[in-house]
């Protein structure tokens, strides 16, 4: 297979949380993730393909919602507790809007929305898991909320 | 430019996100595990949020052998390491008393000067046995000899200048002149893979920060211009002092800064410029006096200039050169002048011996061979490297050449391959290099003889096929091996 190279340049971005998502081959990644997961959930339980993307769904749900919008802060001590009351939704591309990355990030559990909702025909307690997953996920990345702590949930002490 | 196959660049975030995962995990297993058991610390604010160090526990420490490694002799090109071995499965490491003989690709040892030198250690005795191992005093009580006063004169001339002021230790030397240069409604535009010290230094002195893209003056341009144009945060007014900071060698890409295009960006917009030369000064350029020097700047037009002399003189310690008014006004206002004890006296020596020789006035040629040695080394060096199929960064002179790891699983695997076969390699992973890009960084010094480069390059070639990092294709095999097959046939 021939190889394909791709050029990195290194962004201009201090921190370095963040600055890893501004590489060549993260959105691809993020697809395959998806991808494999929904055949290893297929492959373990045995289920209709449309119960595995529900279960995909909501999976990524969980987990997309507790490392983007949950969990402040960096996983290093350097930057000394700059970024100690910003999630890391609000950290990426320096707190600018509607940049490219946040876009592809705002449509995917839109578009996982739809591939669930397809393929289990929008039956009924499925449908309800799905759009409560898709509502909350694409509310949460609006620029109106940026730094918005509903009711002081999460918020700093 | 760094070119990764596309291949590599999935696996690697792949493979980061597994350990970020099983890193989680444990975490979460940790946490069900002390709620079970009780403590005595009841009412206490916990010393740091569990998040802040979670690459240090979860990463970091499942291949902490790989670094810190304690050496047992000087840093020349073969040195000693200590063998360790670790019994809970690299959380804590117990030293032995077993040292293997390794070659030194690690130390920045670029001119030869770290380990006993012919002139320069007698020199540093005698002055050990006159002045004592430190002067006990901050450089305006007592602590200010007579060696001080000659380093500062010797380094000034050395680097091009009309004055220098010398301080105990190279990092301190950024993060206490910065606060002191530039203070709030100042800009600070730095490279945006500038050394840490650097970053702190900009961070403590509480002036707006900018970063522009790594070595690109266009971008530099850029940024410049908006700044002028928008002014300071919220009042809009013209910033008080712009400074814009670079390095003359970066450490951990081995890359030229582009000095002159710069130097003209910052004079057309009057912008001070700050030139970090840890790296360069005494490895690069035909007299070692550093970047300006290889690129043909004129030394009147960078305003500061900063350097090291743990790198190429053997020493410690660092140093800012500028004009008389400059250091007059740091003597007065710098902490680490102030209140930090001056730089040791047999350090001072070394660095005013190793100068001595660089420059030929000890009356021998030694210095211009090494800096000619230094020059070859690197160049066959890189050279072979590239010829392997192994991505190594860097220009050509630089002696610093990082060959690219990328996956976190190689790190700890070249690291430990090599050392089984008496390689002493530094690999550098996150946080000093971007998450992605981890590397082995290798250091050329003018004291590795040919035979040693030659074994260098045959153990990591053997360990680059066994690890999977050759990512560009080998160079073909030479015109007089193909005519001898020819012949056979």
């Amino acid at each position: 297979m021939s190889k394909l190279y791709v050029h990195a340049v290194p962004p201009p971005d201090l921190n370095k949380n963040t600055e890893w998502f501004m590489y060549p081959g993260v959105w691809t990644t993020y697809i395959l993730i998806l991808f494999f997961s929904w055949l290893v959930v297929l492959s373990l339980f045995g289920c209709t393909p449309g119960m595995a993307w529900t279960i995909v769904n909501l999976c990524h749900f969980v987990v997309t919602y507790h490392f983007f919008h949950w969990k402040k802060g960096t996983p290093f001590a350097e930057d000394q507790g700059i970024y100690n009351g910003l999630t890391w939704w609000e950290q990426i591309d320096n707190g600018k809007q509607l940049t490219r990355n946040r876009k592809f990030l705002t449509v995917v559990p839109v578009v996982l929305y739809l591939i669930a909702s397809h393929t289990t025909d929008y039956q009924h307690p499925m449908l309800a898991l799905n759009t409560l997953a898709v509502f909350i996920l694409v509310v949460a990345k609006f620029p109106n909320m940026h730094k918005v702590r509903i009711f002081g949930i999460n918020g700093d002490h | 430019m760094i070119t990764i196959p596309y291949l590599t660049a999935l696996t690697t975030y792949f493979s980061y996100g597994l350990l970020f995962a099983f890193g989680q995990i444990r975490d979460l297993f940790r946490k069900i595990l002390d709620w079970w058991s009780a403590d005595n610390l009841q009412g206490y604010a916990p010393i740091c949020l569990g998040l802040e160090d979670f690459y240090i526990r979860r990463l970091y420490l499942r291949i902490q052998d790989c670094f810190g490694r304690p050496i047992a002799s000087a840093p020349d090109a073969w040195i000693d390491v200590v063998e360790r071995y670790s019994n809970d499965n690299n959380k804590t490491l117990k030293r032995t008393t077993n040292i293997n003989r390794c070659l030194n690709l690690g130390s920045y040892n670029y001119l030869g000067f770290a380990a006993s030198d012919e002139y320069c250690t007698p020199r540093v005795f005698r002055s050990l046995e006159t002045f004592s191992a430190s002067t006990c005093s901050t450089c305006v009580d007592g602590g200010t000899t007579v060696l001080h006063n000659e380093l500062e004169e010797c380094v000034a001339k050395f680097v091009g200048k009309p004055a220098a002021v010398v301080f105990g230790m190279g990092y301190v030397t950024n993060s206490a002149i910065l606060p002191v240069l530039i203070g709030k409604g100042g800009l600070i535009i730095s490279d945006s893979l500038n050394h840490n010290s650097i970053v702190n230094g900009a961070r403590g002195s509480g002036a707006t920060i900018r970063v522009f893209l790594h070595n690109t003056p266009s971008h530099l341009e850029e940024v410049l211009r908006e700044q002028i144009a928008e002014g300071q945060p919220r009042t809009h007014r013209p910033w008080k002092k712009i400074i814009v900071v670079v390095e003359g060698i970066y450490s951990m890409e081995g890359e030229l800064c582009k000095l002159p295009e710069i130097i003209a960006v910052c004079k057309k917009y009057k912008a001070y410029t700050y030139l970090d030369e840890a790296h360069s000064i005494g490895a690069v350029g035909k007299t070692g006096r550093g970047v300006c020097e290889l690129l043909g700047v004129d030394t009147a037009d960078v305003d500061i200039m900063m350097g090291t002399f743990t790198k190429s003189f053997g020493s410690c310690g660092g140093y800012i050169a500028g004009s008389k008014e400059l250091i007059q006004y740091l003597k007065y206002t710098c902490p680490a002048h102030l209140y930090a004890t001056s730089i040791s006296p047999p350090a001072a020596q070394q660095i005013i011996s190793a100068i001595k020789v660089i420059l030929g006035e000890d009356g021998s040629s030694r210095g211009a061979q090494k800096l000619a040695r230094i020059r070859e080394n690197s160049n066959f060096f890189r050279s072979e490297l590239q010829k392997m199929g192994f991505e190594v960064l860097g220009d050509n002179d630089s002696p610093i050449m990082p060959i690219m790891l990328y996956n976190p699983a190689k790190i700890p695997a070249f690291s430990r391959e090599c050392l089984k076969q008496n390689v002493a390699i530094v690999t550098v992973a996150f946080p000093a290099t971007p998450l992605l890009l981890a590397r082995a960084r290798i250091c050329i010094s003018a004291a590795h003889t040919k035979e040693d480069l030659i074994k260098a390059l045959e153990v990591i070639s053997q360990v680059g096929d066994l690890v999977g990092i050759k990512y560009f294709p080998a160079e073909p095999k030479k015109q007089q091996e193909e005519d001898g097959r020819l012949k056979l046939d």
